[in-house]
């Protein structure tokens, strides 16, 4: 055990003192989830703010006064007349008006006799901006016209309204938005997770070879599992603790930045509490212990960084995949996908974090962790000593 | 003491494209047999890819011979690679040092793992610092190191356990002169300390120095087998390395 623990030592030494280590292993992590909160926060700000302030070029045909009114009471909004419909698409698409709203020639006619009119609306549909004001426009409109007429006819709102929806709200909403943003919680862990042990795993394996001190570590008198445990050990540390930086920062993120809607700060509060976070954390170790486990199996015979990192790269989509799954409607966890590996971190990780988690299922998730992670391991062992792998 | 007996390492690698695949199995070491007493120098020499380095890997421990034994200080390595580790110091050119550490922590490292007792691998440490002259820059990272000051430091790590067998395989390959002495120096003193070294350099006038038995591989055989002075009473070439060309060519 002691020889195990030197050679932790010197290995965690060595890596730590490793500049690219330390950026992507430490700093990065820790900076990730503020620095994307904020950025997300400032980005939708700044955008919001210039598209409100944004003035819109519309053309406007056979358009009533009322109308036109409305359109003009906006400052932003710029009218220009046209006497009959031409050919809008060629005006957006240069971008001499942004939309086109085209009134028939009987206008009027058509609603003094209570009819329904077709009004046109030439449009871009990647518009969001002038699409969502200028249907806000006609929308309330719209409903100024359908008043008129149900006061001319005499008919009262309630009738028109046969009944009203009203939901009431039985989750809490630590669960809602715990179900909703917990798959995109173990993205976080399990990428950050995956890059810490694929830098670690090449440069104990491959990295040793590069610097020719693999020979000098196998002419120790230590056993080749030994090293071999130490090394995947190491590897599988140096992948969780930018996960469980990853998660500091997001702590520190929400407490610190300004911004975040306060009801989601106290879910998201409520969720990382200490027996979530643990219990997210337990899950983490085995999983870590497994995935430099596989990177060290994959890249026992690659002689130089490059090959070892083409080597290993391809599984980032074993990884993606599940965790895409898990973030998909109608896959749940249960116990058809708690054996299977990163799918049920991701269903397991969005329950435990909306409080619903089934201790049965995550007992036995554990156990499916923990023997992967024994079976990567002995995986990697075996690619390990194979004498002409290691010692390319 | 070293006897090796009938040593053979085969290597099998799997040659073609697609689904047609054929194994081919090559003995990079075929049945060699050898001695090499305490208190003598001998000599492994051959050319690039004769089957040197799988012969010193083989006695070293770090893999595993297909067929044969050897014994080493007096342990089989086919009973348990690591007895036979601890009594070995094993330098060669692909016995790099960890880049990231110092020549203290280095040593440090290599003392634990050997279980040696703090009190006395340090004291070694001293030594070898000292007759190395290694306490300039015992601080300073190997990877900001000049070869030279990584090559005494290497020989320090491979003496740090004070071990019976020491393998040195170009031990001053690439090494200043001044600094090439100190090792070849520390290489006999070695002898003097009556331990068993096998030494293997391409640098005739070393082998000339040092050489008390020779050995010559060539293909993964052994064609000569003697002891030095029998082999230069035998020359018919005019020096060492011509004898050594024509031996190598005849065989």
């Amino acid at each position: 055990m002691n020889e195990l623990f030197i050679i932790i030592k010197k290995e965690l030494t060595e890596l730590l003192r490793d500049k690219k280590t330390i950026i992507n292993s430490i700093v990065l992590p820790t900076l990730l989830v503020p620095i994307l909160i904020f950025g997300m926060i400032k980005v939708t700000e700044m955008i919001n703010k210039s598209e409100q302030e944004k003035s819109i070029e519309i053309g406007l045909v056979n358009a009533p006064e009322d109308f036109t009114q409305l359109v003009q009471s906006d400052t932003l909004n710029k009218i220009t007349t046209y006497e009959e419909s031409i050919d809008f698409k060629t005006l957006i698409s240069d971008e001499t008006i942004q939309t086109a709203i085209v009134f028939p020639r009987d206008w009027k006619r058509q609603m003094d006799s209570l009819e329904s009119a077709n009004v046109q609306i030439f449009r871009n549909g990647t518009k969001d901006n002038v699409n969502g004001r200028v249907s806000k426009m006609l929308d309330a409109y719209a409903a100024g016209i359908k008043q008129k007429r149900m006061s001319q006819l005499q008919i009262s709102s309630e009738k028109l309204t046969p009944f009203v929806q009203s939901y009431q709200e039985v989750s809490e909403q630590k669960e809602l938005i715990g179900k909703r943003v917990g798959g995109f919680i173990p993205y976080l862990f399990i990428l950050t997770m995956w890059g810490g042990c694929l830098l670690a795993s090449i440069d104990l394996v491959t990295g040793e070879k590069e610097r020719k001190t693999i020979e000098t570590t196998l002419s120790l008198p230590v056993s080749k599992f030994k090293v071999l445990l130490g090394k995947t050990l190491v590897a599988s540390i140096l992948g969780f603790i930018p996960a469980l930086l990853n998660l500091v920062g997001l702590i520190i993120g929400l407490k610190f930045i300004d911004g975040i809607p306060d009801m989601f700060k106290t879910a998201i509060n409520q969720m990382l509490n200490f027996e979530s976070i643990t219990m997210i954390m337990l899950l983490l170790i085995p999983f870590a212990i497994f995935l430099a486990g596989l990177i060290i199996a994959l890249v026992a015979g690659a002689t130089s960084f490059k090959e070892a990192q083409s080597k290993a790269s391809p599984i980032i989509m074993l990884i993606i995949i599940p965790l895409v799954l898990a973030m998909m409607p109608g896959i749940e966890f249960t116990w058809y996908t708690v054996f299977i590996p990163v799918l049920n971190i991701g269903l397991g990780v969005k329950e435990i974090m909306a409080g619903t988690i089934d201790l049965g299922l995550y007992a036995a998730m554990l156990i499916s962790l923990i023997v992967i992670a024994v079976g990567a391991i002995y995986f990697s062992y075996k690619k390990f000593s194979d004498e002409s792998a290691i010692l390319s | 003491m070293i006897q090796i007996d009938n040593l053979t390492k085969s290597f099998t690698s799997k040659t073609g494209k697609g689904f047609k695949k054929e194994t081919v199995t090559v003995n990079a070491v075929n049945e060699v047999s050898f001695e090499c007493k305490p208190g003598r120098i001998f000599s492994l020499l051959g050319p690039n890819g004769a089957g040197k380095t799988t012969t010193l890997r083989m006695i070293a421990g770090i893999i595993n011979p297909t067929s044969g034994t050897a014994i080493v200080d007096g342990v089989d390595i086919s009973q348990g690679n690591d007895e036979v580790k601890k009594r070995i110091g094993f330098l060669t050119g692909s016995t790099g040092l960890y880049e990231r550490l110092n020549p203290d922590e280095t040593l440090d490292f290599f003392g634990k793992l050997y279980k040696l007792p703090t009190s006395e691998y340090i004291e070694r440490k001293e030594y070898l610092f000292e007759k190395l002259g290694v306490n300039e820059f015992r601080k300073k990272r190997v990877g900001q190191m000049s070869t030279g000051m990584k090559q005494k430091v290497s020989i320090a790590r491979t003496l740090i356990h004070d071990p019976e067998v020491l393998i040195f395989d170009e031990p001053t390959s690439g090494l200043d002169v001044i600094t090439a002495d100190s090792i070849i120096d520390l290489i006999r003193e070695s002898k003097d300390n009556n331990k068993t070294v096998i030494f293997s350099s391409h640098i005739m006038s070393e082998v000339d120095l040092l050489c008390d038995d020779l050995a010559i591989i060539n293909k993964g055989s052994i064609i000569f087998n003697d002891s030095f002075e029998n082999f230069k009473r035998e020359m018919k070439a005019d020096n060492l390395t011509q004898e050594f060309i024509n031996r190598v060519k005849e065989a």
